[in-house]
Order: structure tokens, then C-alpha cells, then sequence
């Protein structure tokens, strides 16, 4: 090299090393999607972005529409019951039938506002829902998963303008699902943040080490998609199936042999305690979250423990739909919806449980007077299957068809004369859903008490804060009424108890009289 | 003539530089949700309540970041983003230890970044903080 050359090409190097800046030092994708021509245009409806996603990723909305997040159908193999979000009942919102408009805002498509949604144009499938990076990607509900395109007054009357989303940005900065994305629906379930699982809400977006040890922004920082390890845009860990015991150890990365990557076994394996070994004896019987969930709900968000739909259709004073509020701003009623109980740092409840859930689906005769299980966990201590889990009991009160006895499917979101939040007439809003869903109704509506079930997983405290021995092992314990288990301090048998005691006192009084009788004789023989 | 374009060439580097620093940094909002609420959001939440995003307009939020006064002008408000405050706290606060190099600029603009997503005419108004 020349003497004249080395100046500039130092100079030279520096020059590009300053257009490449530090703008791609952190980069941790291979691509850059704002460089894709494909993605550098006008985007006026969502579907047209999908088509500029899959002029690339050719087989990605293929793999999409095979999954629950887009069927919303899901035919459990062990109890070969039709579930999935189109079909079972809950004690929330009760169903999709009729709603979708505003339930479908968490379908992971656009334009299912009915049943004669398309389920094959792969246009429809969402890629933005979950690979959104700005965190400005937003579906209003009552819109049928579609975006808004256009400025727009939401909710109508309420002089809240909406900005459309700025579709080519949002497309252009796509990345890794989040817990951001993923908790853009999971964490609103049931309709609002926390309301439904008890152990997911937006608390967990950024959370820290104390509400969790796996996610902390600060520490591990782990996604989702850390435990359910998507393949093929199918994403492990349903709760209509679930792993209660996992067996089998920890699962290498990449390998899926059809087991269930989001267990704690999966990564932990069966014997994780290393310094005291008698908690792995615990962990034959206990699932590791009852020990290391000591609560739920507890990053400052409540979540409904009970909703009581036979009190809804109030009006207040002024005529207009009463909404009643408790002291920290929370809605505990509103005329649209009834009473809720509302709970933070809830104690689970604990049950025995094997991962077989069974649903009452629609049709499914049910009993006056009872409480009806919207779902059941099945399990016991003795078929090898089972741990004791922590669950959400969700406890409510819910419309049913007393002639039929069965529960039912109302048509409740809306705007139109049968919608039950804007006639406040069950009636005809059950009428309405039931007809949609081909189902019989006699037309008469009472209420009944349900009961649902849910999995407490997520929200793993450190180690420290996990339960201690006196939490289970005492008169009071957290396992109190679980069948099926012997707790040394708690289940004592008072007959059982006296005679230890009976016998222990006469031995003691047995070794007092020798001793006694064997100074007197000695102090005796010394004389 | 060569020192003269040399000198030219520099000052060319230099303004590139520059140029290229500012116009490429993307920021990090959710590295600056983490900092904003686990420093700013936990020292305020004991000593005077929370400060949710969605409590000013992204103008509230320029002219407050603009204007450099914390406490009532009594402080700067850069200071509490700086590495030599995050180095005083480190010891307690996981964030500002986990952050400790970012460089002050950077965090700034990941801050700045989030409460303008956040704020009350933002893309996504953040009520909790």
C-alpha cells in the first residue's frame, strides 16, 4: 500500500463504519424488515399485509391456520370432547356464539365477525397480532379482529378518537413474539386485564424478580416463547389438555418426542432440589407450582374470582346503565354484566389432577340445585397420574334454560335489539345465541351456580419466598381437605394421638419408677 | 492539497459520525419501560406517589424531559438517568445495575421513547406506570 493510500483507507473505513453506526450493533434478527421493498408502501387494510408477509414466508399462514389460535376448535384426544374457544361455555363472557365482533378481537385474524367466517383465505391470518415490536399495534373490539385503518370516535358517542395504525411501520419493525404480543390477549381474557387466569396479567410485562423469577425484565427476561417453544407456529401448553406430571426429565431444546416443553420438569427435571433432598420426595406428589406459587394476582392487578350474572340490568338514577366501583377504581358492578368479587395475592385452591379436564358443552343436561362444573379436573392419590395442583376456582352465576336444563349461549355484545347489553332482556338474547348455535331453548331463563377451574402456572416466586414446611404442615393447612394425603402436624387422629401420647406417658413413668426404685435401693444398701 | 482534503475528508467523518449516531439510534421503549418503572416509578412510588405515563400529552412529556428540572427545579432530571447516579444505586436496584453501561443519550431516548407511546395522546396510553 502507497503512502497516499493508507490516510483514506483508514478514513474510508471509518466513513463506513459510521454509516453503519450503532444501529445495527444491538440487532439481535438477521433481517431488517424496514429494507424489504415488499414493505415499503401504503398498507390500507391488514389482510394486505399478510399478502406482502407471505410473498416471503410462504408457508407461514399454512402453518397458522392448523392451530388453535386460528380454529379455535380443539378436539381433546383424551376425552375426545369438541373444545376450543368456538365451542365451550364459560362463567365470564359466557360464549363466543353471536359475540364474535367483539370476542374475535383475539383471533389471530381478520374479519370473523360471524359464523361464516372464512377459515381458508390465508390473507386473513394476523402475522402483525404476534410479531409486533412498537407495541402500538391495536384491535378495538366489536371490529372482528380488524384494525383501525382510519380515524375513528371508540367506543361511537364517547368522543375517544381512535388513530388508525400505522400499518407499513408496525410491518417494518416485526420481530419475536413477546410477552407483550402473547399478553396483548392472554392477559386480557374474560374481558380485561387479569380477569380471567389469575396468574397472567399485564403486570407480567415487564415484571420483576419478587411477581416473577422466570420473566424479570431485570434478570432472566424470558419470553413466552422461552417455555412454550413454538415449532411451526404451534404453540405448546394448552389448557385444554395439560401436562399435570411430567416423568420424563428435562427436554433438550429442538427435540419434541410429543411432549410438553412449558413444564417445569421439562427444564428442572424431576429431582431439582439439590440441597434438600426430601422436597424431591414432595415433588412425586406436588406439582412444583403449588410450593413455588405461594399466591396469585399478586403484581397489582385483581382478577375476578366471582361474577354473578343474575343481578345485571340495573339502571341508576339518571336512567342509564349502573356501574358501581370500589375504592381502588376496580368495576365490582356493572348493569351489563352483575356483581364480580374482585381478589389480589389470592391463596389457590389445591386438587388432585392427572390433566384430564372434562367441559359441559351445550346440550349437556345438568342438575337443578347443584353447582355446575363448567369444567372438572379429574385426579386422585392413587392413579399414578396425578399431582396437587394450586388452581382459580372461578365461582358464578349464570343464565341456563330450566325446561331444557341446560346451560346456555346468550347473545350479550351488540348493538342490535336482541344484544343483552342493550335490551337487558334475557329472553331474547338467549334466544337469539342458542338459535345461532342450533340449539334447543325453551324460553325460559333462570340462573344457576357454576364453578371453573383454572390452572395456576405462571408467576413463580424466588425461591425464597416459596412455601415453607409450617404452611402445610400445621392444623391450618394449605392443604386442608385435599383426600388422600398424610401430613405429619396436620392430619392427626385424635384417637390415634391419645393413645401415642397414653403410651408414651406410661413409658416415661415406667423409666421415673426404675430409676426411683434404683436410687432407693442403692441409698438403702449404702446404709 | 493532500492536507487539505485530509482536513476535509476529517471534518466530513466527524459530521457523518454525528449525523449517523443520532439518525440511527432506534430506541428501546421497553428498555425504557424497565428503567422507567423499576427506577423512576419505585423511588416515586416512596417519596410522593406514581407517575403514570398517561398523566401528560407527548408535549407534557418533551417540554418536562426538555426543561431538565427535577424536584421542583431543584434538580436535574438527566442526572437520574446518568451512569453516575445508576452506579450509586446498583447495589439495590436491578435495573439501574443491569443498565449500567447503557450509554446516558441512549436511555434518555428509550425513556423518552416509552412515555411518548404511553402518554395521554400516545399510541398506548399507559395508566399503571
Amino acid at each position: 500500500m502507497s503512502k497516499l493510500q493508507q490516510p483514506y483507507s483508514w478514513a474510508i473505513a471509518l466513513v463506513i463504519a459510521a454509516i453503519l453506526g450503532p444501529g445495527t450493533a444491538g440487532a439481535t434478527s438477521t433481517a431488517d424488515h424496514s429494507r424489504f421493498k415488499e414493505l415499503q408502501r401504503t398498507f390500507n387494510s391488514g389482510p394486505e399485509v399478510t399478502q406482502a408477509c407471505l410473498s416471503c414466508h410462504t408457508e407461514a399462514a399454512k402453518q397458522v391456520m392448523r392451530t388453535k389460535h386460528w380454529t379455535w376448535e380443539f378436539l381433546n384426544p383424551a376425552t375426545h370432547q369438541k373444545l376450543g374457544k368456538k365451542h365451550v361455555i364459560n362463567n365470564f363472557c359466557i360464549s363466543v356464539e353471536t359475540n364474535q365482533p367483539f370476542c374475535t378481537t383475539c383471533h389471530i385474524g381478520y374479519g370473523y365477525k360471524d359464523n361464516s367466517f372464512d377459515f381458508t383465505k390465508q390473507e386473513n391470518v394476523d402475522c402483525l397480532v404476534c410479531h409486533d415490536t412498537t407495541g402500538n399495534y391495536r384491535k378495538q373490539p366489536g371490529m372482528a379482529g380488524n384494525v383501525v385503518t382510519r380515524e375513528m370516535e371508540f367506543p361511537p358517542g364517547s368522543g375517544n378518537i381512535v388513530k388508525p395504525v400505522d400499518l407499513a411501520k408496525v410491518a417494518q419493525k416485526v420481530g419475536k413474539t413477546s410477552r407483550d404480543t402473547c399478553g396483548g390477549c392472554h392477559f386480557n381474557g374474560g374481558g380485561g386485564n387479569g380477569v380471567k387466569h389469575g396468574d397472567m396479567d399485564s403486570s407480567l410485562s415487564a415484571p420483576d424478580e419478587a411477581l416473577d423469577v422466570h420473566m424479570d425484565a431485570t434478570g432472566n427476561d424470558f419470553g413466552c416463547g422461552t417455555c412454550h417453544a413454538t415449532s411451526s407456529h404451534d404453540v405448546p401448553g394448552s389448557r385444554f389438555a395439560p401436562t399435570a406430571k411430567d416423568t420424563k426429565g428435562p427436554l433438550m431444546r429442538g427435540k419434541h418426542e410429543g411432549r410438553n416443553p412449558a413444564t417445569c420438569v421439562a427444564c428442572h427435571d424431576n429431582a431439582p432440589h439439590k440441597k434438600i433432598a426430601r422436597l424431591n420426595s414432595h415433588a412425586r406428589k406436588i406439582a412444583c407450582q403449588t410450593c413455588h406459587i405461594p399466591t396469585f394476582a399478586r403484581g397489582g392487578v385483581p382478577t375476578k374470582m366471582s361474577w354473578d350474572w343474575s343481578t345485571g340490568g340495573k339502571m341508576g338514577p339518571d336512567g342509564k346503565p349502573l356501574i358501581k366501583k370500589d375504592e381502588n377504581g376496580h368495576v365490582i358492578y356493572d348493569a351489563k354484566k352483575g356483581d364480580f368479587v374482585l381478589g389480589e395475592n389470592v391463596v389457590p385452591e389445591y386438587k388432585w389432577f392427572n390433566g384430564k379436564v372434562n367441559y359441559t358443552l351445550l346440550g349437556d343436561k345438568i342438575k337443578a340445585g347443584g353447582i355446575v362444573p363448567i369444567n372438572s379436573f379429574e385426579g386422585s392419590p392413587d392413579d399414578g397420574k396425578s399431582l396437587i395442583w394450586p388452581v382459580k376456582v372461578m365461582r358464578g352465576k349464570q343464565p341456563y334454560d330450566p325446561v331444557n336444563m341446560t346451560l346456555v349461549k346468550p347473545h350479550t355484545a351488540g348493538n342490535d335489539d336482541t344484544a343483552y347489553w342493550k335490551n337487558f332482556g334475557w329472553e331474547k338474547a338467549i334466544a337469539s345465541g342458542m338459535e345461532s348455535a342450533g340449539a334447543p331453548f325453551s324460553g325460559k331463563v333462570d340462573f344457576i351456580e357454576t364453578e371453573m377451574t383454572w390452572p395456576i402456572t405462571h408467576m413463580v416466586a424466588p425461591k425464597a419466598d416459596a412455601l415453607a414446611c409450617a404452611d402445610c404442615h400445621q392444623a391450618a393447612s394449605r392443604l386442608k381437605g385435599v383426600p388422600g394425603i398424610y401430613m405429619p402436624r396436620h392430619s392427626a387422629n385424635e384417637w390415634l394421638n391419645t393413645a401415642g401420647w397414653g403410651l408414651a406417658g406410661l413409658a416415661l413413668l415406667g423409666v421415673i419408677g426404675h430409676g426411683g426404685l434404683r436410687l432407693y435401693l442403692w441409698r438403702k444398701g449404702k446404709k | 492539497m493532500n492536507r487539505k482534503l485530509s482536513i476535509t475528508f476529517a471534518l466530513a467523518i466527524v459530521g457523518l459520525s454525528a449525523a449517523s449516531a443520532v439518525q440511527a439510534y432506534d430506541p428501546d421503549w421497553k428498555r425504557g419501560r424497565v428503567y422507567y418503572r423499576m427506577v423512576c416509578t419505585a423511588c416515586h412510588e416512596t417519596k410522593g406517589g406514581a407517575i403514570a405515563p398517561s398523566t401528560k400529552t407527548k408535549a407534557e412529556w418533551a417540554a418536562y424531559i426538555q426543561a431538565d428540572k427535577h424536584a421542583k427545579g431543584k434538580e436535574s432530571l438527566k442526572f437520574y438517568v446518568s451512569q453516575k447516579y445508576r452506579d450509586s444505586i446498583k447495589a439495590t436496584n436491578k435495573a439501574a445495575a443491569k443498565f449500567a453501561d447503557v450509554p446516558e443519550q441512549e436511555l434518555l431516548e428509550d425513556i423518552k421513547a416509552f412515555v411518548n407511546k404511553g402518554a395521554k395522546d400516545g399510541d398506548a396510553p399507559a395508566k399503571c406506570s
